[in-house]
Formats: C-alpha cells, structure tokens, sequence
C-alpha cells in the first residue's frame, strides 16, 4: 500500500494543475466559511438578518462548514477525474502496467488516493469546524459532541471521489469526464431525484449515488427550517447504508472494467 | 538454448477483424529476435498481449518459463508503441517512477539517461523534447536496472539516421552482454542488420519464424547458358554447391549456395571443356523476398 502510494505521490508531487486545485479547497473553504459567517456573504438578507451566520458554533458549525466542504469536494473530484484521465492521456497507465504494475495495482493506487484525499479533507474539515467552533465560545471538548458528523463528511468525501474516479476510469478522456460529472451533479441527478420522488410519491431519489451522501449533510438552512417546524427527524442511518453501498458499486465496477478491458 | 518467452496459439480480435489468428513460437535466450511485418500486421498487439496491456481472445504466453508475469515484467525493459511518460515531469522523475515500480534503484537513471545521450537534458519537462529524444528517453526507461530481456517495438521510430545508426549499435552492444533483445519493426533492413531471429507476421498470421539466415536467406540466381544445353545441364548439376537447377527459355536458372559465386561456375565450366556464351547474376533482394513472404 505504502509503495503505491508513494508512486503515485512521485507523479503529482510537481504537479502544477494538483497544487492548484488542492490550494483552492485549502483556502477558500475556510474564506467561505469566514465571510458567511460574518455576513459579508448573506443568503437570507430578504430575511433581515444572517441566518446562517449564526450557525458557527458547536454543534451547528458541523452541518454548516460540512455542507460547503461538501460543495468545495468538486475541487477534488476534478482532481481526481484530471489525475486519473491524465493516465489515458499519456498512456502511462499501459506503461506502468509495462514495467510490472498488476493491472490491479494500479487501480487500487487510484483507490487508496481517493481514500486518502477524503481522509485527509475530513481531517481538514475537522480542523476548521472546531476554529470555527472554538471562536464562537465553543470549548475543545466540544469539538468531539458530534463525531458522527466527521463520518458523513468522509463518506460524502468519498462519494464523489469514487463517482468521478469510476466516470473517467469509463471515459477515459479528461473533458468528457468532467463534462459529464458536472452536469451529472448540478443538473441531471436533481431532474432524476425529483421525478423519481414525483413518479413514485416516495423518497426513492433521495437515494441515488450522490444524493443519497448529500442527505447527510443537507443546506443549512433547509435543515434550520425542519427543526422550526419540528418536522421528524428522519433516521440518517438508510443514507449511510446506501452511500456505503453506491461506494461499493463504484469499486466493483471499476475494477472489473480495469480487469477485463484492453489498456 | 532455453526459451526466455513462449507463445502459443494466441489469437484476438478487434470487432470483425482478426488482429492474431493462432501464433505460437518461442524466443531463444540471448537471441536478438525481430517481429518482422507490414504495418497493422499484429506486431504490436503481440506484443502489448504479452505485456498484459491487451487480452487475447484465445492462447497462452509465458516469460521465463512460467514466472508469475507482474515478476517477469520488472525484469524486463520494455517500449511499446510510443513512449509513455507524464508529460509535465521532467526526465529524471519519469524514470523514478519507472524505477520504482521496477524496484529498481534510483541512482541507476543517470547511467540509462548517458546511455542514450540524454544526460544533459535530464531536468528538461518531457513535453518539451523532440520526437527522437522522446524515443530515447523510452529506451532509456526501458535500460532501467539492466534487464534480462528488452522489448522494443519500432525503436528506430522517429530517429535521424545517426540515432538509428546509435540504437543498433546499442542493441547489439547489450546483446553482446546477454540481454535477449525481442524488437517489433516493420524495417527489413534493420531486421536483417541486428537480429539472429526472425518472426514475420502478415494480417495476424505467422508466415515463418527461425533463424535470420535461414528466413531471410537471399538465395542468388546465377543464369548461363551456351552453345550444348544438354552438356551444360549434364555438368554444371554436377557441380558442388549448386542447390538446384531449372531451364527457362534458352537458358538455365542456378540456385547456389551463399559461397557460390559467378567466377565459380565460369571457372567450373572452363575446367569441363564449356565455353559460356552467357553469364549473369541476378542478385535477389531482400526486399522482393519479404515481398514474396508477405504478399504470397
């Protein structure tokens, strides 16, 4: 593990495009963070006041930073999808299979970086949820009240990483793959959700692949509404079991497309 | 001599078309073996199935007799169709790569990188090279840990001649050492030049494969002719060396051994009372040869 992880660290470490992309998750999110919460970015003005800027302190900062941190993951989906294309582009995926990569390492070098990338992301999450949290007269013990939520940011993390790693490890060309992820994520999944809940008056698209992480960690201020209204609290543990599983699905199917295709 | 790889009955295809239909033969150790063929013959795909990069449809190789093939792999140094590299390393972090997943030392990629006259540009981004250095930079990775075999498809591929020149040189030079070379070439003349072993493939099949003298043999035809056909006939089947002989026209047609030569028979001829009245060497090509094999 440790030595495919170390090729893989050799092939992006002098990576303009990587360091780029990794330095914008590294600092707008927290910028992001910042300016909602002192209101220089205000979604509910109309309302009179900066709703979600309230929620900085332990526990709300966790669905409030892990809900943007969600969003700003598409950077590392990007990545992900740009690194792994980056292969095909230059066929260096035949090559490293030429100089004595099973073709099943190589996949599973592609696997342990979108696990590292969401592990490290979730530990960055958790760092600024508790300055957040600590700033807004939380204490260090307070950090740890909702561990679960690190949980769902992980596997959020690892969601869209896996889908966008399955999406170009199919497609294989670096603008088709992000295309297609993009529109995927932003449009075609949410016209999918809404006819699947419409047609079937149930919550059956609440549980597509990336939705169904998305649950865990939903808007803000949809959340702040519900517990308003003191709507029931729906059970969270079916998303966790579902996203595990469209986790899953991605690591099957492409490893069986790593194994049975032509490089 | 021990074979270092063994194919067999391998065959695929892409859709409709038959990229290898049913190849087998084996690779002698220490041999420079060439897989001769016109382009879109299988070369290649031979190869990159032996490589793993490719699944054949049917059939079975092996290297080293039955080496787990991730292991026969790092032994071996390999360039298949174009050289691979990332595009924003520069020279020396490509071969790191390689080498570490060769498990191969790191310091090992300053002597590949002299080897094939790249030393100085080794800082230089791969994007930024030429066709002909993006060649070496392959062959280079492919020199990595001094392998037992290298396999080379099309090496001479975008070279300037003194670079083709270079790379054979460099071929024969680690032959010479031990190292089995197996190379892929569509150019006979450069088959003829360094290998010891041919294989010629046309649309998927193996037309021949064996010893390069005895493939690529370039039988002369010496044609005579005089004043007593009969007598001629009568004496020159006679002589020593003459493989075989046919008439055509007002003439006979000699196949001769390689040590057989025009002033040979005349002399033969002179010593059994036989004045020719014609003599001529029609030099068979090499090139109407592989013709011949390909195109038969």
């Amino acid at each position: 593990m440790k030595d495919l992880l170390s090729v893989e660290w050799l092939k992006i470490k002098s990576y303009r495009t990587f360091w780029i992309l990794i330095g914008c998750f590294i600092v707008l999110l927290p910028l992001w963070n910042y300016e909602i919460s002192k209101g220089i970015i205000n979604f509910t003005k109309g309302a009179g006041a900066n709703l979600l800027g309230g929620a900085y302190s332990f526990p709300g900062v966790w669905g409030n930073v892990g809900f943007w941190g969600s969003v700003f993951v598409l950077f590392l989906s990007m990545l992900i999808i740009i690194i792994t294309t980056n292969e095909f582009t230059f066929r260096t995926h035949r090559q490293n299979v030429i100089d004595g990569w099973s073709r099943l390492q190589f996949y599973h070098a592609k696997v342990l970086m979108v696990v590292l990338f969401s592990v490290l992301a979730t530990i960055y999450y958790i760092i600024i949820g508790a300055c957040f949290g600590m700033s807004n007269l939380g204490t260090f013990g307070d950090i740890f009240s909702a561990p679960e939520q690190f949980g769902y940011f992980f596997l959020i993390s690892l969601d869209y990483m896996g889908f966008a790693m399955l999406l170009a490890l199919l497609l294989r060309r670096s603008g088709l793959s992000m295309g297609l992820f993009l529109v995927y994520t932003i449009i075609l999944e949410a016209i999918l959700q809404h006819s699947l809940n419409y047609i079937t008056s149930s919550k059956a698209g609440n549980y597509l692949p990336l939705q169904a992480s998305d649950e865990l960690l939903p808007f803000p201020l949809t959340e702040m509404m519900r517990n308003m209204m003191h709507a029931q609290q729906s059970s969270l543990s079916s998303y966790v079991y579902v996203t595990i599983g469209w986790c899953l699905v991605y690591y099957f199917a492409g490893r069986m497309m790593m194994l049975k295709r032509d490089w | 001599m021990a074979s270092v790889l063994s194919i067999s009955n391998i065959s695929k295809s892409y859709g409709s078309i038959k990229a290898l239909q049913n190849v087998s033969f084996e690779v002698p150790e220490g041999s420079v073996f060439g897989i001769l063929g016109p382009n879109g013959s299988g070369k290649t795909t031979l190869l990159g199935t032996a490589l793993d990069v490719l699944k054949a449809d049917s059939g079975t190789y092996s290297w080293f007799e039955n080496m787990q093939p991730d292991e026969a792999r790092r032994q071996l140094g390999a360039l298949l169709e174009t050289p691979n590299f990332y595009h924003y390393l520069s020279a020396i972090d490509n071969l790191q790569i390689a080498a570490a997943i060769k498990h191969r030392g790191m310091d090992d990629r300053l002597r590949v990188l002299e080897q094939v006259n790249l030393l100085e540009r080794k800082d230089s981004k791969f994007q930024t090279f030429s066709l002909g250095m993006k060649q070496r930079l392959a062959i280079a990775s492919a020199l990595l840990g001094s392998p037992r075999i290298l396999v080379l498809d099309e090496p001479t591929n975008g070279l300037d001649p003194a670079g083709i020149a270079e790379i054979r040189e460099l071929i024969k030079a680690l032959n010479s050492q031990g190292i089995t070379v197996i190379m892929a070439s569509h150019l006979l003349d450069e088959v003829e030049k360094v290998c010891t072993h041919v294989a010629i493939l046309k649309k998927g099949t193996l037309l021949v494969s064996g010893d390069v003298n005895d493939v690529l043999h370039s039988e002369d035809i010496i044609e005579v002719q005089s004043e007593d056909m009969a007598l001629l006939n009568r004496v020159i089947t006679g002589m020593a060396g003459i493989t075989n002989v046919r008439q055509a026209n007002s003439m006979l047609l000699l196949s001769c051994q390689k040590n057989i030569q025009a002033q040979h028979v005349n002399q033969f001829c002179i010593d059994n009372g036989i004045v020719l009245s014609h003599l001529l060497l029609k030099k068979k090509s090499l090139e109407t040869k592989f013709m011949e094999l390909t195109n038969g």
